[in-house]
């Protein structure tokens, strides 16, 4: 089954939601509407409620570039997607296109995660595979990698991913928030939304290994 | 020649992106959205190293078992030769992984019709500039770390140079290695200087490091997209006149350099 077979598959299912975005359906005559979830009564409305209204998917790469304060988000789980708009979409492949520029990837990790494809990569692996300024990220020790979830990830960090990898695979991650996160933000059930995944560490999360082994190093030689 | 559309297989564009500079992955985007419009590819989608979605997270995007993976790069080295491959598993221009055939295309940076863009660059930024009384810096990184970083530069320099532009002289300058882009007015004879950046994205470097180099900017502005006044050409200082382009790789027409290296690829490797 395809991307775009398995979407419509979804939201035939009842799936509305993914990350901060609300999927409407038949509404204002367009197959698809997008809004951020806490202004669905707007984006119903008529005359969208005010709402700056763009039609096709190729405006969600600047809705989801920076926030309301200006500052970019390189990292699109980033619970801070600016809110006073609503998109149109004509069909499934545009509904697509807009999902993967909003989150990317997540469409397919879903998809994957259900057939039983979804490779999941553990923080070592990761780590020791990079080369490079971020060789020295592997360094990290598991006490440091642990710490560093709990003040990287998760909501309280604003990242709405739920994650999917261990330390290595004897080593699961300690329970914390954003441990058991389960991806899916704003109050709706699992059968209604798409999560967002995090199949192996991000490159910030990388980076903040290499921060954290050099500050483990400097420690052990003082 | 034009290009065969391939509506069996996927083009997947890698870049750089940035998690600082909002602007770097635009041109990505953009050049996949021209090869998208003209419907070539069953699916056109783009995967970086510093952004979302990842190299590895792209591959799950792809429903299509073919894949021409293109580095929207300007030049063979670190990332092309080391990183790309190591995370999309790549071991040599045709890969089986993942259950997919992935074809692993050069640069386009380092495709010969990049001369013409240059160019092209360089009489945009500056119609009223005498090439004979004119040197063209084609500026880049630089970096102790690869030496083929900046072959694909000088190698344009030597195309510009016997091209018969008519350029007084055409050069290369670099951030990080000598010759230094922060000596542009010793490295040029002549009244007028273009430079013109060799990089994919108006990003921090080209947009935001270079421009304190040259002495336009007293020190690191803001990025391209956050700026309310843009730049304005030509410069006078140190005595001379300098013309600034934006950076090479934000030229609409890298989108055919894009379709040039897949085709240049089966042609190499005989793949109908």
């Amino acid at each position: 089954m395809t991307i775009p077979e398995k979407l419509n598959e979804w939201i035939k299912a009842g799936v509305h939601r993914i990350g901060e975005i609300e999927i409407l359906r038949d509404v204002h005559g367009t197959a698809f509407v997008l809004c951020h979830h806490e202004d669905v009564g707007l984006a119903r409305a008529d005359g969208f409620g005010n709402l700056e209204v763009h039609s096709g998917p190729d405006a969600a790469r600047d809705l989801s570039l920076l926030n309301d304060a200006g500052e970019y988000r390189f990292a699109k789980a980033c619970q801070d997607l600016r809110r006073g708009w609503a998109m149109t979409l004509a069909d499934m492949d545009e509904l697509r296109r807009a999902l993967d520029l909003f989150y990317p990837a997540a469409l397919g990790l879903n998809a994957a995660l259900e057939n039983g494809h979804l490779e999941i990569e553990n923080l070592r692996d990761k780590l020791d595979r990079q080369t490079g300024m971020y060789r020295y990220a592997r360094n990290i020790s598991d006490a440091g990698a642990q710490r560093l979830v709990t003040e990287v990830c998760g909501p309280a960090h604003q990242c709405a991913k739920r994650i999917l990898w261990r330390i290595d695979a004897e080593t699961p991650l300690d329970d914390s928030e954003a441990s058991r996160f389960p991806g899916i933000i704003g109050g709706v059930s699992g059968n209604e939304a798409l999560p967002l995944l995090c199949r192996e560490a991000c490159n910030h999360f990388v980076a903040e290994c290499r921060r954290v082994s050099k500050e483990e190093a400097a420690a052990k030689s003082s | 020649m034009p290009f065969v559309p391939k509506p069996d297989s996927a083009l997947l564009i890698v870049g750089h992106g940035s998690t600082e500079n909002p602007d770097s992955s635009a041109p990505y985007f953009e050049h996949a959205d021209e090869i998208r419009r003209r419907g070539l590819f069953a699916e056109v989608h783009c995967c970086f190293w510093k952004e979302e979605p990842s190299m590895r997270e792209a591959i799950y995007m792809i429903d299509t078992k073919n894949v021409y993976v293109v580095p929207d790069f300007i030049s063979e080295g670190y990332f092309t030769q080391e990183v790309i491959p190591r995370e999309l598993r790549l071991e040599g221009p045709t890969t089986h992984v993942s259950g997919k055939t992935f074809h692993y295309c050069l640069p386009v940076g380092v495709h010969p019709s990049m001369t013409g863009l240059l160019l092209r660059r360089a009489q945009e930024v500056a119609p009223e500039a005498d090439p004979a009384e004119t040197t063209l810096i084609i500026t880049g990184h630089g970096t102790g770390l690869n030496q083929n970083s900046t072959k694909a530069i000088r190698d344009q320099v030597d195309l510009i140079a016997n091209s018969g532009a008519g350029y007084a002289a055409v050069t290369d300058a670099y951030m990080e290695e000598q010759p230094f882009i922060a000596k542009w007015d010793e490295l040029a004879a002549t009244p007028n200087v273009i430079v013109v950046p060799f990089f994919i994205a108006d990003g921090l470097h080209s947009y935001q490091d270079i421009p304190v180099l040259l002495g336009i900017e007293s020190e690191v502005g803001p990025a391209a997209s956050q700026r309310e006044v843009f730049r304005h050409n030509p410069h006078h200082l140190r005595g001379k006149t300098l013309y600034y382009s934006s950076a090479i790789g934000t030229e609409r027409h890298i989108a055919d350099v894009i379709l040039d290296q897949v085709a240049d690829f089966d042609r190499l490797h005989h793949i109908a």
